[in-house]
Formats: C-alpha cells, sequence, structure tokens
C-alpha cells in the first residue's frame, strides 16, 4: 500500500502566519468597538486622556472596522481548504466577530435608549397639554418664542430646530 | 458653525455630561459647553443662545403665542414624569468635596465680570431678591412669582448699580428699585415708575448640578448668605 498523499501539501508552518495575522486583525476590530465602548460607558469615570483616545478611535472605527473585516476575508478564503474542520469554526468565529464590530461601530447605541427627533413639530401655548407647574426651556428670537418641556427633552436630550431662520439645537 | 448648519445627534457621555456628534462632519462636542473636542470641527466653539429654564405657566403668561414642543407619540410613553428627583439618586463619578456642597445640589451657575459662582437653589429665597457682586458686575438673582424659576440679571441701571427689593403688600410679583423706585417685572423690565421703559441686562444662568458646574468652571467660588 502506498502511504496516502494528502491532496494538497499540508503545511502546518505556512498556515500558522495567516492565521496569527487574522488573530490579531480580530482582536484590532474589536478594539475599535470596545475601547471607545468601554471608555465612554455611563456611571463610570472618564479620565481627559482615555476620552481624547476613546473619540479617535471612535471617529476612525466606521472606515478602519471595514478593512478589517476585509483582510479577514481574505485571509479565511485563503486558509479555509488547508485546515481542519474546528480551525474552520474559529475562522467563522473571528469572522462574526469582526463584522458584528463593523456593525456596531456604525450604529449610535445611545439612541436606542433615547431616542432622536427627527422633525420637532410644535403646538400652540394655549393647546399645549402641560401642567403650568411643569418646567421648559424657553429661547425667544424677536418675537419667535418657543418652549421645549423638561419632560421630553430630559428623554431626547437633544432637538435641532429652527426658530426664526435660526439653527439652534437645545440641549438637555 | 461657520454659515454651515450642523445636526446633533446625542454620541455619548463624559462624566454625566453628554456628548453629542454632528452629522456632518462627524465632531464631537461637549454638551455644556459647545465645544468641539474630537474630530474635523475640533477647537470650535458653539455660539451659545440665550434660553430661560422655568415653569410652562409663567412661559404662558408671558409669550401666549409661543409655540411649544410637541411630544414625540412614538416615544411620549417613555418620557419620565420625575426625570430629576430620579436622576438626583444617580451615584456621580466625579466629585469635589470641601465646598459644603453635595455633588447633586443643584446651583444656578453665573458668569460675569470675569468670574464664576454656583448659587445653590437653596440659598435663593423667594421673598426677596440675591443681590451680589462679581468682580465688577452687580448682580441680581430673582425666584420668579411661580417660586420656581429663577432668572439673573446685571443690577445698573444706566451705568448706576442699583439694589432691588421685592414689592411687599400686594398679590403681583414686583421688584422695587432703590433708585427710582419703580416697578420691574421678572423678565426685568421696569413697567411704572420714572423708568418705566427699561429693561436691565440679562446674565445667562445655568441651573446645573454641583459637580458638573464645578468641572467645567474650575475657578467658581460658592454664594453664600
Amino acid at each position: 500500500m502506498n502511504p496516502t498523499i494528502p491532496a494538497r501539501p499540508h503545511n502546518g508552518r505556512s498556515n500558522l502566519l495567516p492565521g496569527l495575522v487574522f488573530a490579531v486583525l480580530v482582536l484590532t476590530g474589536l478594539g475599535f468597538f470596545f475601547i471607545p465602548a468601554v471608555v465612554i460607558r455611563p456611571f463610570s469615570y472618564q479620565s481627559p486622556r482615555a476620552l481624547t483616545l476613546a473619540m479617535a478611535v471612535g471617529q476612525q472605527a466606521p472606515l478602519w472596522t471595514v478593512v478589517i473585516a476585509g483582510l479577514c476575508l481574505v485571509l479565511t478564503l485563503l486558509l479555509w481548504r488547508r485546515i481542519s474542520n474546528w480551525k474552520k469554526a474559529l475562522l467563522v468565529l473571528g469572522m462574526v466577530l469582526v463584522s458584528a464590530s463593523a456593525a456596531m461601530s456604525r450604529v449610535d447605541y445611545f439612541e436606542w435608549m433615547f431616542h432622536p427627533v427627527a422633525a420637532p413639530g410644535f403646538t400652540s401655548a394655549e393647546q399645549a397639554k402641560l401642567d403650568a407647574a411643569q418646567m421648559v426651556m424657553a429661547v425667544r428670537f424677536g418675537t419667535d418664542a418657543r418652549a421645549y418641556p423638561i419632560r421630553a427633552m430630559a428623554y431626547h436630550h437633544v432637538v435641532n430646530d429652527v426658530v426664526a431662520g435660526v439653527p439652534i439645537a437645545v440641549t438637555y | 458653525m461657520s454659515g454651515r448648519t450642523l445636526r446633533f445627534r446625542l454620541a455619548g457621555i463624559n462624566n454625566q455630561n453628554f456628548l453629542m456628534r454632528d452629522e456632518e462632519t462627524g465632531t464631537w462636542w461637549q454638551q455644556v459647553s459647545g465645544k468641539a473636542i474630537s474630530g474635523p470641527l475640533k477647537g470650535q466653539t458653539l455660539e451659545p443662545v440665550s434660553s430661560d429654564e422655568l415653569t410652562f405657566g409663567l412661559w404662558k403668561q408671558e409669550s401666549p403665542a409661543g409655540q411649544v414642543l410637541a411630544p414625540v407619540p412614538a416615544y411620549e410613553k417613555k418620557y419620565e414624569d420625575n426625570w430629576e428627583p430620579e436622576v438626583q439618586k444617580l451615584p456621580t463619578v466625579i466629585d469635589f468635596p470641601g465646598s459644603g456642597l453635595e455633588s447633586r445640589d443643584v446651583v444656578i451657575g453665573i458668569e460675569a465680570g470675569g468670574q464664576s459662582r454656583a448659587y445653590p437653589l437653596a440659598a435663593l429665597s423667594a421673598q426677596a431678591p440675591t443681590q451680589d457682586r462679581l468682580g465688577p458686575a452687580p448682580v441680581l438673582l430673582a425666584m420668579g412669582p411661580d417660586g420656581k424659576s429663577v432668572r439673573a440679571f446685571l443690577s445698573r441701571i444706566d451705568g448706576a448699580d442699583v439694589q432691588f427689593f421685592r414689592k411687599s403688600g400686594t398679590s403681583d410679583w414686583m421688584l422695587i428699585d432703590a433708585a427710582s423706585a419703580s416697578e420691574w417685572n421678572f423678565q426685568g423690565c421696569a413697567v411704572a415708575g420714572p423708568a418705566t421703559g427699561k429693561c436691565l441686562q440679562r446674565l445667562t444662568a445655568l441651573k446645573d448640578y454641583w459637580f458638573d458646574w464645578r468641572n467645567y468652571h474650575p475657578d467658581t467660588s460658592v454664594y453664600r448668605h
């Protein structure tokens, strides 16, 4: 009997380097999402340095997570035929993680909790269903007066509006 | 910003003061200061707009033709009626002990005369206006007829510093100035007496938690009466 010859030369060493690169890419891709997410989390202290880093990483994340996911895909295709099933499973897991990181870097999950106001609507002072004792934030431009009830502002936090032609951001 | 209109979104939180991101450039901005702190427009500051925090009843009296932001129907049930008492109980992440104030004590923050000062809400009286001096600037803080709304003015008429008192013996809310005994309404305008038609200069009064005011005004002093 002839010894079984593998269909392709199976060289562990030639798989090691792309495998390591793949692992580093996955960790980097995750970092792009998790560094800002962990630093900028509610009820934690943000030091000026950590915040600066987190915002810089967060701003680069939408681009770089996609680049990284693309590179990981190339490596996965390259390695796919020459590795065992459990290693394939690792590659799939890595792909899922970097894709999730790329997706999460593009969404504003703070707005899941506090939805934005797409286009602010208004009622007259007479028709507004508000108790006299409720607090509002108020602006006036010439004769145009607008009130933003704290009750709504405490939920939306930011409302983009135009009053008398002036674009303003009302924040609470 | 520089002739360009930016739309802001809630983007994160920085020591419990929120961060916003503009859709147009992706720059991150600090809510309380309007400063761009990261991204293409870093270093720029939004122009502050003078605003008021007052009760709806008082606002409606002053602005009967005004418009009120309508609740967004899809989210209205998530609005909290007692947001402030709830937030009051939340822990803080930065504290500035030694001031005699608790982190979540509500203060009225004023910047005038090159200085900043925090006026604890609890130290302001509905019965009498608070007179103070910040550097060269005479400051007047008045709590309105609703006992909840606070406004601040430069306490100066035609270049002269003037003291104000609450008019007594009447149910109408009026201030009287010590110089001409004219009557002034809560908008800071004289409506009776020799000064009729004059208005005091408004000062921006930021209602804030002590820790947040102190964080963004490291040199602030605290008003004591």
